[in-house]
């Protein structure tokens, strides 16, 4: 059995080259990542717990599988997220639905940080409730939403979005842009409703 | 260890996953590079071809075919080798995204790059011969190619004597002024010309070689050449 400890002190790399050798050292990988990618994988899926864990499960096997083609150019947080949103992409693809509804945690926090970064031209005068947040994100595109959702609550540089999601570092520069513009549009009429 | 743990270690160990070896990996990326190069390198003939036909296109002989030089222009492009161009370059940005970091670069650096690598090894091709070359290959094997491609070359042109045009291959050269001529469908002409006939290019008067004429048809299977072109494209023919 391995030692928890020994798995700590090793950097993901590390584990990846340790795995090839010896199968145990992925319950490191499995463990250190398990958390985030369940978040990840309900933010951006809508999934229930259980569909959840068995999307977890099957990213975690292609992930093993796919052990030798890990890009050494690249985080090993950025390869595993990105063949988490690829396995979700084709589970939406299989079951042919996209979800029409993302669940987003510390919704307030949400706010406050996009409000920060100074694309919301005005200050929100009011709080909004996690169920406001969560309709207001609603109305955003789903390429909008993947990109708040890697930016804001998974906390992603840009460069990491562009290996996650694969696309160019620009691309994903206008997209959060746009995302915001979006999402203080929707803020601003929201206000005027109320 | 927790369940989830538990649950992917249990199902890769009951169904003896092995990760992937490395070669495999490693083939798939040298066939889409493979795939990039070639479509760049095939792209890169296209360009020749497509820049040889342009150059070696009869630009001035509107006025003899009556028609604009803008229709000229229209119909004299190489529309084959334009067409193959596009889904080339298409094919080299469809590989070149498929690479591993391919998605790091936008779309026009990609077809930019397509471009710039497609003239350049167009260009070195060209300046190799090899645009008439392959020009000559399609046409002698492609029945089709000799009627679909527009340009300089395309026999229907230069067998028009009403209109003062006129290509085909000199049979005999009788003296100074004066040589026989077989046209492209088989009939020979009497050639005549003068010392104020224009021989435009490296054009030889000698027997088998494929000549064009422009001039006027003065009797049955007579001409007067007033300019000789060499038969572009062909000139390097074996």
């Amino acid at each position: 059995m391995l030692d928890k400890d020994n798995c700590l002190q090793k950097t993901d790399e590390e584990l990846v080259a340790l795995t090839l050798k010896n199968q145990d050292f992925f319950s490191c990988l499995v463990e250190r990542y398990e958390p985030k990618l369940m978040r990840y994988v309900m933010r951006i899926s809508a999934a229930t717990r259980e569909d959840a864990e068995d999307l977890l499960q099957d990213i975690f096997v292609k992930v093993y599988r796919n052990l030798n083609d890990f890009d050494q150019s690249l985080k090993f947080s950025s390869w595993i997220y990105r063949i988490a949103h690829n396995q979700v992409v084709s589970n939406w693809r299989k079951t042919k639905s996209r979800p029409q509804v993302l669940k987003f945690e510390a919704d307030e926090d949400f706010l406050k940080f996009i409000a920060s970064e100074g694309d919301l031209t005005r200050d929100t005068e009011r709080k909004f409730t996690s169920e406001e947040v969560r309709k207001m994100l609603d109305n955003l595109d789903d390429k909008y939403k993947e990109v708040l959702v890697l930016k804001f609550l998974e906390e992603k540089n840009y460069q990491e979005i562009s290996d996650i999601l694969e696309k160019p570092l620009g691309t994903v520069a206008t997209l959060i842009n746009r995302a915001k513009k979006q999402f203080a549009k929707v803020v601003e009429e929201r206000e005027i409703k109320f | 260890m927790n369940k989830l743990c538990d649950k992917v270690l249990c199902k890769i160990r009951e169904e003896k996953i092995e990760p992937k070896p490395r070669w495999q990996f490693l083939l798939k990326d040298y066939f889409v590079w493979s795939a990039f190069v070639s479509a760049v390198v095939v792209g890169g003939l296209a360009f020749c071809v497509a820049f040889s036909l342009t150059v070696d296109n009869d630009w001035d002989i509107y006025k003899y075919l009556k028609i604009s030089p803008v229709q000229h222009f229209l119909i004299s492009l190489p529309y084959v080798w334009l067409i193959l161009i596009i889904l080339f370059l298409g094919l080299a940005f469809y590989n070149y995204k498929h690479t591993k970091g391919g998605y790091r670069r936008g779309t026009f650096v990609i077809l930019g790059l397509s471009v710039v690598g497609s003239v350049i090894l167009g260009s070195i091709f060209h300046s190799l011969g090899m645009g008439r070359k392959i020009d000559k290959i399609f046409a002698r094997n492609l029945p089709l190619y000799q009627k679909i491609h527009c340009c300089c070359n395309r026999k229907g042109i230069w067998s028009q004597p009403e209109k003062g045009l006129l290509g085909g291959r000199i049979l005999k050269v009788k003296e100074e002024n004066e040589f026989d001529m077989e046209d492209f469908s088989g009939i020979v002409w009497q050639i005549e010309k003068n010392n104020q006939t224009f021989m435009r290019g490296p054009v030889l008067i000698i027997e088998n070689e494929e000549v064009k004429l422009i001039g006027e048809k003065k009797a049955e299977k007579i001409f007067w050449a007033r300019e000789i072109r060499p038969w572009s494209g062909w000139e390097s023919e074996e």
